[in-house]
C-alpha cells in the first residue's frame, strides 16, 4: 500500500514532528481542560433553586407549607419581607419569590400564590416551573390527605447511566482530532512555504502524492498518541465509559484524522498566507463544532438546517464514533456514517493531491 | 558535449503594477557550461540571474527555448534533472528543531539514497555541529549546511544562488575554499553573485546578466581586456567591477 520511500520518509518527518514537544502538549490543554470542567459540573448533580417566600398569612397551613418547601432539597428557601426579596429577585440572588397571601389556610379555595421571577432568567425558569408545579400539589395532597390516583415508576431501557460526560467524549475526540488534524497538515504547510523549506524541499525529486502520505502518516502517528492520551485521560480519571468496541472506535478515529489531514493539505494549498489559512481554516473548522453534534446532538438542531449538518464530514465521524462509545454499535450497525466517512476520504483524497501542485505550493 | 546546454531561454511573468501586461524576466539566454567548470553569473538585482537557475531546476515553468543538462531535457523530465543536480536557494530555512544529523537524514531520504551523514558534515567542515539545530548556525555555518544539503545526492552539477551573500569576509573565503575543493573533486558549479572579487578569484568563466539579456560572456581576464576602461596599453588593468558597471551602468537598482 505504502512505498519504501513514503515509509522511509514517514519515519524521519515523525522525528522531526515529535521533536515539537511543547505544541504536542500544549494542543491537548483544551480538550482535557474541558472535559475536567465538565465532569466537576455535572458530578455535583443540581444546584438548590433559590426562593424567597413572603408570608403573609398567620394561619398554621402557610407555616406547615414553607416548612414543606424548606425541607425540601430541590429548594434554597429564605423566608423574609417582600420589599428586601424582590431586591434580591432583581439582582439575582433569588430565581422566584413567591408570595402566600393572607387568605390561604385550610379552607382557601383556588386562592392565588403571587409568583414573582425576573424574565432575565426565562430559559432557568421553563425547567424550574414544572418542578415547583408538581411539588405544589403533591403538598396540596398531602394537606387535604388526598391519595395520588397514580404513580409514575420511571424504569432506564438502556440500564446503565449515561452521564453528558459521555456523550461528550465521542464528540470531542472528533473536535481535537478535527483541530489536530487541520493545523498538521494545513498549518505547517503554509509555515513551511514562507520559510522557503518547500522550495527546497521541491528541487529535490520527491513526488507530491509521497509528500502527501508520509506527512499524513508521520502526522497521524502524532494525532493518534495524542488522542490516546486524551481518550486514557477520560477513561481512567474521569471514568467515562465508552460502551462499544475499542478497535472500531480507533478505526473512525484513523479515517478521521485521514479525511481532515487531506482537507488542511486543501487548505495550505489554497491559502497564501498564514492569516488567509487561519480565514479560511476557521471557515471549515467553525460551522463544523456547532453543525456537527460535537456538543449537543445534531437532531436538537432546526429542522433545516439538519439536513446541511448531517453532510458534514465532522457529523459523520462524530456520529460513528457516538454510536460505537454509547450505544456499543458494531462497524456495520453504523453503515450510514462509514458509506459518508468513505465519500469524504476519496473526495478529501482526491482534493488534496490536486490542489498540491509543488509549482503553485512551493513559489 | 556541454553539461550545461541552454538555448534562447526565456521567462515572461504579468508586470507587478499592470497584471494583464507582462515582461521578459530572462529574454532568449543561451549559454554553454563544460563539465567541471566553476561558473558565475552575474548581474544586479532582478537582472534575471534567479529566474535563470530556478528554470533550470526545473522549479519554475519555461516559456521558451530548450534546456538541457547532462544531455536531459529539463522541460520535458524534471524529475530526472532534479537526481543529477544539487541545489542551494538564497533561503535557506528548515525545519526548526530538527538538527542537522535529522535534516541530512531527511534529504537522504527525499533522495531515496543512504548517506554518510558524518562524511557530509565533515566535507562542509560542521562535523561538531551534528546535534545543533540550524538556528543555532552563524552565517557562514548555515551556507555550508546548505552545501551539505545540496551535496546528499552526490550531484553532477552543484547550483549555488548567492552563497555568499550577507557573509563575512572570512566566512566568504572559508566558502571559496570548499567550492573550490568541490570542483576539484570533479562537480560543475553554477552560482551567482554580485560580487565581483568572488567572480574573479572563483569561476573560470562568468556571464553577466541585465534586464534578462546576457550582455557579455567569457573568462575574467578575456572580459577586462575587452571591457575594462582606460589605459588600454596595459594588458591587465582594471577589475571585474569596472566591467560590470561600464556594462550595466551606475543607476542603482532595488
Amino acid at each position: 500500500m505504502f512505498s519504501n520511500v513514503q515509509l522511509h520518509l514517514a519515519k524521519v518527518f515523525l522525528k522531526i514532528f515529535l521533536r515539537d514537544r511543547q505544541s504536542i502538549f500544549f494542543s491537548l490543554f483544551f480538550p482535557i481542560i474541558f472535559m475536567t470542567v465538565f465532569s466537576f459540573a455535572s458530578g455535583g448533580g443540581q444546584d438548590p433553586i433559590n426562593v424567597g417566600i413572603v408570608n403573609n398569612s398567620t394561619s398554621p397551613v402557610a407555616t406547615d407549607f414553607t416548612q414543606l418547601l424548606i425541607d425540601n432539597p430541590i429548594f434554597n428557601v429564605t423566608v423574609g419581607e417582600e420589599s428586601r426579596l424582590r431586591e434580591e429577585l432583581v439582582e439575582g440572588d433569588q430565581t422566584m419569590v413567591l408570595i402566600l397571601p393572607e387568605s390561604f389556610d385550610e379552607q382557601s379555595d383556588g386562592v392565588e400564590l403571587k409568583l414573582l421571577v425576573d424574565a432575565a432568567q426565562v430559559q432557568q425558569l421553563g425547567l424550574i416551573m414544572p418542578v415547583l408545579e408538581q411539588t405544589l400539589i403533591s403538598m396540596e395532597r398531602e394537606f387535604r390527605n388526598i391519595e395520588p390516583m397514580f404513580t409514575l415508576a420511571i424504569e432506564d431501557v438502556q440500564a446503565r447511566s449515561q452521564r453528558y460526560l459521555d456523550f461528550l467524549l465521542p464528540g470531542l475526540v472528533a473536535f481535537t482530532l478535527m483541530q489536530l488534524s487541520i493545523a498538521g497538515s494545513g498549518f505547517n504547510i503554509v509555515e513551511y512555504r514562507r520559510k522557503g523549506i518547500l522550495k527546497r524541499l521541491f528541487v529535490t525529486p520527491i513526488q507530491p502524492r509521497d509528500f502527501i502520505a508520509s506527512i499524513v502518516m508521520a502526522r497521524m502517528t502524532i494525532i493518534l498518541i495524542q488522542l490516546s492520551v486524551l481518550i486514557a485521560f477520560a477513561v481512567l480519571i474521569l471514568d467515562v465509559s465508552i460502551v462499544g468496541n475499542f478497535a472500531s472506535f480507533y478505526f473512525i478515529v484513523i479515517l478521521g484524522t485521514f479525511i481532515f489531514l487531506c482537507l488542511g493539505f486543501c487548505l495550505g494549498s489554497i491559502a497564501k498566507t498564514q492569516q488567509a489559512v487561519i480565514a479560511v481554516g476557521n471557515l471549515v473548522i467553525f460551522p463544523q463544532i456547532f453543525l456537527s453534534g460535537v456538543f449537543y446532538p445534531i437532531e436538537s438542531m432546526p429542522e433545516w438546517i439538519q439536513p446541511i449538518a448531517f453532510v458534514l464530514p465532522l457529523s459523520f465521524i462524530s456520529t460513528g464514533m457516538r454510536e460505537i462509545a454509547n450505544n456499543g454499535a458494531s462497524l456495520l450497525t453504523i453503515a450510514p456514517s462509514l458509506i459518508g466517512i468513505t465519500v469524504w476520504l476519496v473526495l478529501s483524497f482526491i482534493l488534496a493531491t490536486r490542489l498540491f501542485v509543488w509549482k503553485e505550493v512551493a513559489n | 558535449m556541454p553539461i550545461i546546454d541552454v538555448e534562447n531561454l526565456s521567462k515572461k511573468y504579468p508586470l507587478p503594477d499592470d497584471k494583464s501586461k507582462s515582461f521578459f524576466a530572462v529574454d532568449g539566454i543561451s549559454l554553454k557550461i563544460e563539465k567541471g567548470e566553476i561558473f558565475g553569473i552575474l548581474g544586479p538585482n532582478g537582472a534575471g540571474k534567479t529566474t535563470t537557475l530556478e528554470m533550470l531546476e526545473g522549479l519554475v515553468d519555461i516559456d521558451g527555448g530548450t534546456a538541457y543538462i547532462d544531455g536531459i531535457d529539463v522541460n520535458a523530465n524534471p524529475y530526472a534533472v532534479k537526481k543529477i543536480i544539487g541545489v542551494q536557494l538564497q533561503a535557506n530555512e528548515y525545519f526548526d528543531s530538527s538538527s542537522l544529523d535529522e535534516l541530512l537524514t531527511l534529504f537522504g531520504a527525499l533522495y531515496e539514497c543512504d548517506i554518510d551523514v558524518s562524511d557530509l558534515l565533515n566535507k562542509v567542515d560542521l562535523l561538531e555541529k551534528a546535534n545543533a539545530k540550524p538556528s543555532q548556525l552563524s552565517g557562514g555555518q548555515k551556507q555550508r549546511f546548505s552545501i551539505a544539503c545540496a551535496l546528499v545526492n552526490d550531484p553532477k552539477v552543484l547550483f549555488l544562488d548567492e552563497p555568499t551573500t550577507g557573509l563575512d569576509p572570512q566566512a566568504k573565503r572559508n566558502l571559496w575554499d570548499l567550492v573550490l575543493e568541490l570542483n576539484k573533486a570533479g562537480k560543475t558549479i553554477v552560482l551567482t553573485t554580485h560580487n565581483m572579487e568572488e567572480s574573479e578569484s572563483l569561476c573560470q568563466r562568468i556571464a553577466i546578466m541585465d534586464h534578462g539579456k546576457i550582455v557579455a560572456e567569457g573568462t575574467p581576464q578575456n572580459l577586462i581586456l575587452k571591457h575594462a576602461p582606460e589605459p588600454p596599453v596595459a594588458p591587465i588593468h582594471g577589475n571585474i567591477e569596472d566591467v560590470f558597471l561600464t556594462l550595466t551602468g551606475h543607476a542603482l537598482r532595488d
